[in-house]
């Protein structure tokens, strides 16, 4: 058996770092700095980590406490699981990049990095978890703290949001709980290895439509995919900005890489059914979400909304649930954290420079005649989220549409072509918004507001991507091979 | 194969974007005036064209040249440039009128700049930048090797052009057209992709040197059509054809030189470009003729009789722009030799005439500082080079000889003549090509004879004198349309047109450039043309007041408005879903499951089919009364905390029934699960009860009430769907029971192992600091974050809320300062109470260590160890107030014990990894350092995990008692009474 704690690192590293940024509550920049580093370090093992399965081809699973595989807890670095976690460890660390670098009163509340330590490592330990009560557990964590960060936040909503997002999530522990609950009576395990291949031998169990009525939902609420995504809007525009760029980006991922684990590894025989409603919910979505946004009368809740419009685009994807298509959904998921994240800490920014802190358009409106750079990047994120070259969105929807083709889907295809033109008129309204329009006679910009380098680095990565994809087309498609062959993952994680 | 030569035609316009950033820098832009930056900036499309001319010679009218790189080879994508005769002709289009673009762009803002009072840097460095983004693209585009590389400076294309369009952003009219020309384009972008993507996936390759060649393959798909429709959709709305038409009039908004460029030279011919060189592919077909002659003549006549009305010059060219496009859709239409020899030669007239006109109405705009017909005039006698120029292009746009256009005219007219075209079309084509050339005509007269001639309209307007520079500039164009047409037999540029036509039709094409052909029916029917047209002329003013007096109700433009009114519609309605309200949220996502539940069970399969065993109560023995009783509480105290009115009650109520469950457990037996269960379900009530003592009386009635104050059809509506959701959980637990293997899978495995390898004879203990210790040591962290997140709530985002006027600067002196609050309702305690109190905490302690010691082979752990010392606690904040448990339990520090709890579980955690390969594996450390220790505890792993689940229990208890014991709020209360 092999025994690698890397796989342990992104999860411990954000904990103890956690526990220990709480016992420097009363020193603010070293608690920052220490919050810092540790995210990054933690983002050079997960990296380090990614190397690892690249060049073994295989697994890196690690059996807590010694323990074989259906006693214990597995924790299980495949393809799918590190690149997932590697992405949101990159917004991570930016977000607290940008933390450090912003004026919003919340980040120097002493429990700010703790709690967003904890978030990153519910995030990690939900992705790289091998186990579906670990997963919940870690799931549990990251709402904690999230819904605590979105309390304490700038924005008066604050409060508010964070209470309403707190029972959506109850409803969707509560849902995972029963769906672990429905598996474990059926097949006396939760290793979800040895639940997949339970499920392969005798997949008719009474319980197991349940388990996976019970599962979706959980995903569901976690990614908001309508109608299960209330919580989203009101909750991500009341978060505060770092927070907000983790959330909307990475966070929301969670509930998709869940539907891959459904669809690629526990219910083979149930997939295309399960398929058929991500591929439907993610239209309505898509659409949704891109009206919703143009709709709304606030930048950072535009982009919100935005976020329903883009993991429809992913849902899609997982829907025609091809190779090509899971390739698509992998990449598109990496690319749209990286785009979201910048495009929301830039509304921060402009945010921050409005006489008091909203994003309101009717605020900020004509503020971006004081900061071109931050309209620039503004400007390369927004297309990158339309799906403009040159920048990686455009990868994303080319690899999403050609896997479209490919799959000869071409009724949904023409539906996600025509509400991807929504993506452009909010986006191209928004910047004219801020960046065009002659600002109000009576409107005020403060002289200093967010720094930059946090949205930089990651509208860089954004044309980077954009320019030169080749590498991460490459791992989505090892990845999404090795999402087509289950047996992989059961054997790595199993033994034997 | 890979040229990389070619590379170096659209770099050198990105070396003129980098060119015109670093001339923008501080010193440099004072001391290098705009004007002398453009002459400077020019030298790179000057260059570029030199390269495409320096290629000409060696270019091969059947092996274009090209260059490959494998861009995404996972994806077998590749990146490329391919070089035909087509290309070398839009190509020296692009960069020849970009050179001429750049240096009058140069005197345009110089000009412009000199309204200022003084000398000041020149800022328009952006207008420079984006013009040279476009251009590089636009060279990219006509050059491309393959679609994606054709795709993505098309795109560019179009955000250059958006840029541009809106460059004078403070001009709310510029930065509607950038929104219009961005979304008509945008859109036309999708289908293009996805209709290159088709057609690359019909032909099994990108690269149009592949592609081009499979045309019979496509033309044969079932997908022939889906791909000619996308395909057509790109190139309609990028080239303005109708109805797509209404963004290029509206993007005149742009500084002219980008309109002279961008909206009548180049962009706009990027559609005719792609339906140009995908014509061997999809071309050939009834469906490509009708539809490219159809849109392009409707365009064509549309463009040229909306033109005949406008009164702004810009606007007139705009429109005589898109009839000429839908002149060149329609020509690529066609199929036939005559119809390429017609658009080579209309596509490099119109370039020419085009930008000539457009440039010298920036000329007369800047002189006069109106574009307005209806104020224009006579400006003759001020700039009479211009107005000669302005005479050249407008008859060459006429299409009068010995102009270049003139030519043009005679190969259009030929081709709709043409005995190839099928009856109808064969009618209306040449009527309709005659219609719009007489419209053109009279436009081309109005353009120079209200402007130039004439007595000035305006008397107020003082025309000054151009730059003569900037007037030859606009100059060059015109004058080489008329030396084209003048040129006896210009043989090298007919056999270069000749070769371009030839890579669009896909055979030989025959051109001569001889304007005299003898009388033929095209002559005639130009003669009725022009005969027709200079009757319009000279009617013009009576004709344009009616016309523009009618405004036309329905246009391509309510089409955009509804369009856009429909998206802001149901984007209105798609922000109304999101209501706010939590009930309304709560009650769909319950439905949504209800819905899946439903959905995927398939209840009605299994459910009645298989008889389920109901379970069956175990009455013998004498503890069934007992069972019977806790059940009945169970049920009772559940359902009394819906039904009982006052908050209190229904939180006593509902710790009875958590009581319950506990004795169930015992009785099952289950003494840990129990034992766990008795001490959360206390604390929760404590916690209840203190938190609902901080609430005024009134806002807690007042909660109460709104709970009930909602409508009886939503009381209905939301206990149904609580009694489904319930009716649900039910059955899974129903057949959970029922259905479940006797055995567990993983419990035999536990029960061997645990007192081997665990050290204990206790599973549940060895699952959770052992087998499972990651769900705890994560389950412990979230405790602690929910401790925090009390005293975040209360405590921090409260106060951001407004609804305490305390903040955490104050902390110390409320607890130096504060008036204790403590007692039993208020009333000072006894002594006896307090000795009571002082006894509880270290007999708590002391329960606590026995518990975390031996709890490993007995019921209790570290969990009901930190629970009952947090219980003590409680009772001291009770018995003792806050300030005075503040002064004496000093080591009750909360975010201190969390973080070591943590911290002690890692770090044992770690130190196991060091000694058996495993974190979080199982040492007895005691046994390995050899210590003897007494009977029945053993210093291992699991107890210094205990330990850290105590502490960190004690901690976010300790949080939570903290902030609900802290008097602040109930002195806020009294002093708000």
């Amino acid at each position: 058996m092999t025994n690698h704690h890397l796989v342990l690192l992104p999860i411990l590293l954000p904990l103890t770092a956690s526990a220990v940024a709480l016992l420097l509550r009363r020193r603010p920049r070293v608690q920052a700095a220490w919050a810092l580093c540790a995210m990054v370090t933690s983002l050079a093992f997960s990296l380090l980590l990614l190397l690892q399965v690249w060049r073994g081809q295989q697994a890196v699973v690690f059996q807590t406490g010694g323990w074989a595989a259906p006693w214990g807890i597995s924790l299980v670095g495949d393809y799918l699981s590190v690149t997932l976690v590697v992405m949101s460890q990159i917004v991570l660390s930016m977000g607290i990049l940008y933390a450090l670098g912003s004026n919003d009163s919340v980040v120097k509340y002493p429990g700010f990095y703790p709690l967003f330590l904890t978030l990153a490592t519910g995030l990690s330990g939900a992705l790289l978890t091998g186990d579906l009560f670990n997963l919940f557990v870690f799931a549990e964590l990251m709402v904690f703290s999230g819904t605590i960060l979105t309390a304490c936040s700038d924005d008066r909503y604050g409060t508010e949001a964070a209470f309403k997002y707190f029972y959506i999530s109850l409803v969707g522990s509560t849902s995972l709980l029963l769906g672990v609950g429905c598996l474990y009576v059926s097949y006396g395990a939760t290793n979800m290895a040895s639940l997949a291949s339970g499920i392969m031998a005798d997949p008719q169990k009474p319980l197991v439509p349940l388990a996976i009525a019970f599962l979706m939902t959980t995903f569901m609420i976690k990614s908001a995919v309508v109608p299960f995504h209330f919580w989203q809007p009101d909750f991500h525009t009341a978060a505060p900005t770092p927070v907000h760029a983790v959330l909307s980006s990475v966070v929301v991922k969670l509930g998709l890489y869940g539907f891959m684990r459904m669809t690629s590894l526990l219910f083979l025989a149930q997939a295309d059914t399960v398929r058929g409603i991500l591929l439907v919910t993610g239209i309505i979505g898509v659409f949704y979400g891109g009206l919703g946004a143009t709709g709304t009368y606030d930048a950072k809740r535009m982009l919100a909304y935005s976020t329903i419009g883009q993991i429809g685009f992913i849902l899609v994807a997982l829907g025609w649930g091809t190779p090509l298509a899971m390739m698509a959904a992998i990449v598109f998921a990496f690319n749209h954290s990286l785009i979201k994240s910048a495009m929301l800490m830039l509304a921060g920014t402009v945010a921050s420079r409005a006489r008091v802190k909203t994003a309101a358009f009717q605020a900020i409106t004509g503020l971006g005649k004081y900061m071109p750079f931050t309209g620039l990047l503004f400007l390369i994120g927004g297309l990158a989220l339309a799906g403009v070259p040159p920048t990686n969105g455009f990868i994303s929807k080319l690899v999403l549409f050609r896997s479209g083709i490919e799959a000869e889907q071409y009724t949904a295809l023409l539906l996600i072509g025509l509400a991807s033109i929504l993506t452009l008129v909010y986006i191209v309204r928004a910047f004219q918004a801020i960046w065009w329009q002659p600002p109000a006679p009576e409107a005020l910009v403060k002289p200093a507001g967010d720094r930059l380098l946090a949205p930089a680095l990651l509208i860089g990565t954004v044309l980077v991507l954009g320019l030169w994809p080749e590498p991460l087309i490459r791992l989505a498609e090892i990845t999404a091979a090795w999402l087509g062959s289950p047996d992989g993952y059961i054997h790595a994680v199993l033994g034997g | 194969m890979t040229d990389w030569g070619l590379v170096l035609i659209p770099a050198m316009c990105l070396v003129g974007l980098t060119g015109s950033v670093l001339l923008a820098v501080p010193p440099l832009n004072l001391r290098l005036p705009v004007r002398r930056a453009g002459w400077l900036l020019s030298l790179f499309p000057a260059g570029s064209s030199v390269l495409i001319l320096s290629r000409l010679p060696s270019l091969s009218a059947v092996s274009p040249q090209s260059f490959k790189l494998d861009w995404i080879p996972s994806l077998g994508l590749t990146a490329g440039l391919y070089f035909d005769h087509l290309s070398a002709l839009f190509g020296l289009l692009i960069t020849g009128i970009g050179t001429l673009v750049v240096i009058y762009a140069g005197y345009y803002f110089d000009q412009s700049a000199s309204s200022r009072s003084t000398i000041s840097p020149w800022r328009e460095w952006r207008f420079l930048a984006f013009l040279f983004l476009f251009m590089a693209a636009m060279v990219t585009v006509v050059m491309a090797g393959d679609v994606l590389t054709l795709f993505i400076s098309w795109e560019l294309t179009s955000v250059a052009s958006f840029l541009l369009i809106g460059y004078r952003q403070q001009d709310q009219a510029a930065r509607q057209g950038a929104f219009k020309s961005l979304l008509i384009t945008g859109a036309g972008g999708v289908a293009l992709l996805l209709g290159l993507l088709v057609l690359s996936s019909v032909t099994g390759s990108g690269e149009f040197a592949h592609i081009l060649t499979a045309g019979d393959l496509v033309r044969s798909s079932p997908l022939y059509l889906l791909a000619l429709a996308l395909v057509a959709l790109g190139a309609f709305t990028k080239s303005a054809q109708f109805p797509f038409h209404i963004w290029l009039p509206d993007a005149m908004g742009a500084p002219t030189p980008a309109s002279a460029y961008l909206h009548s030279a180049t962009m706009v011919k990027a559609g005719i470009f792609l339906l140009a060189r995908l014509n061997p592919v999809l071309g050939f077909t009834d469906e490509w003729f009708w539809l490219l002659t159809a849109v392009g003549g409707i365009t064509m006549l549309t463009g040229a009789s909306a033109g005949f009305r406008q009164n702004d010059l810009k606007a007139l060219l705009a429109y005589s722009t898109i009839s000429q496009l839908g002149v060149l859709i329609m020509l690529i239409g066609q199929d036939t030799e005559i119809a390429f020899k017609a658009l080579v030669i209309s596509i490099l007239a119109h370039a020419l005439y085009k930008s000539a006109l457009f440039m010298l109405v920036g000329i007369v705009d800047h002189a006069t500082g109106t574009r307005d017909l209806r104020r224009l005039g006579g400006l003759v006698r001020t700039m009479p080079i211009a107005f000669l120029a302005t005479g050249v292009a407008a008859m060459s746009m006429a299409g009068l000889p010995p102009l270049f256009g003139f030519l043009a005219k005679e190969t259009l007219l030929a081709t709709a003549t043409h005995p190839n075209v099928p009856p109808l079309a064969n009618v209306v084509l040449p009527a309709t090509t005659v219609i719009a050339g007489a419209l053109i005509l009279a436009q081309a007269g109005v353009v120079v004879w209200d402007s130039f001639l004439g007595r000035p309209r305006d008397q107020s307007l003082h025309p000054h004198r151009p730059p003569a520079f900037m007037c030859l500039v606009a100059t060059v164009p015109a004058v080489l349309s008329l030396t084209i047409g003048l040129l006896p037999e210009p043989e090298p540029i007919a056999s270069f047109l000749a070769n371009a036509a030839a890579a669009v039709y896909g055979s030989k094409v025959k051109v001569s450039l001889a304007l005299w052909n003898g009388i033929t029916v095209p002559l005639l029917l130009s003669a009725v043309a022009v005969c027709s047209g200079m009757v319009l002329f000279v009617l013009r003013h009576p004709l344009r007041e009616r016309l523009s007096r009618t405004d036309p109700r329905w246009s391509a433009n309510t089409l955009y408005r509804w369009s856009v009114g429909l998206i802001d519609g149901s984007a209105f309605v798609a922000t109304r879903l999101q209501g706010g309200k939590l009930r309304t949220y709560m009650a769909t996502v319950i439905l949504g499951m209800l819905a899946l539940v439903f959905g995927f069970g398939d209840l009605a399969q299994w459910h009645w089919e298989t008889p389920l065993t109901l379970p069956t109560l175990d009455t013998t023995g004498e503890i069934v009364v007992l069972r019977i009783f806790a059940l009945l509480v169970v049920v009772t105290g559940a359902a009394a905390t819906i039904g009982l009115p006052r908050d209190f009650w229904a939180v006593v109520a509902l710790g009875s029934s958590g009581m319950a469950v506990a004795i169930l457990m015992v009785l099952e037996p289950a003494p840990d699960v129990a034992l766990v269960q008795l001490v959360a379900d206390i604390l929760t009530v404590v916690i209840l009860v203190l938190a609902l003592a901080r609430l005024p009386r009134s806002q807690r009635q007042r909660a109460n009430d709104l709970m009930f104050l909602q409508s009886r059809a939503s009381l209905v509506r939301d206990s149904l769907i609580a009694v489904a959701a319930g009716a649900v959980v039910a059955l899974v637990t129903l057949v959970g029971l029922t259905s479940r293997p006797r055995t567990s899978a993983v419990t035999p495995y536990y029960e061997d192992t645990a007192k081997v390898l665990a050290g204990t004879k206790d599973i549940v203990g060895a699952i959770l600091v052992d087998y499972r210790a990651l769900d705890t040591l994560i389950e412990i962290a979230v405790f602690g974050l929910a401790g925090l997140g009390v005293y975040t709530l209360l405590r921090h985002a409260s106060v951001k809320a407004g609804d305490h006027n305390e903040s955490d600067a104050t902390d110390r002196q409320s607890i130096a300062g504060a008036q204790d609050v403590f007692g039993i309702a208020g009333a000072e305690t006894s002594s006896f109470v307090h000795a009571l109190a002082y006894v509880s905490l270290p007999l708590a302690m002391v329960i606590g260590l026995v518990h975390i010691m031996y709890g490993h082979d007995q019921p209790g752990d570290g969990f009901t160890a930190g629970v009952i010392i947090s219980l003590a606690i409680g009772f001291w904040y009770v018995v003792f107030g806050f300030r005075q448990v503040r002064r004496q339990l000093t080591w009750l520090r909360s975010a201190p014990l969390i973080a070591t709890g943590l911290l002690l579980a890692i770090a044992s955690g770690t130190a196991a990894a060091c000694h058996t390969g495993s974190f979080l594996g199982h040492v007895d450390w005691g046994e390995v350092i050899g210590i003897s220790l007494p009977r029945g505890f053993a210093l291992s792993t699991s107890f210094l995990f205990e330990v850290a689940i105590c502490l960190t229990v004690l901690g976010s208890a300790s949080y939570i008692l903290d902030t609900l014991g802290r008097p602040g709020a109930t002195e806020h209360e009294s002093a708000g009474k």
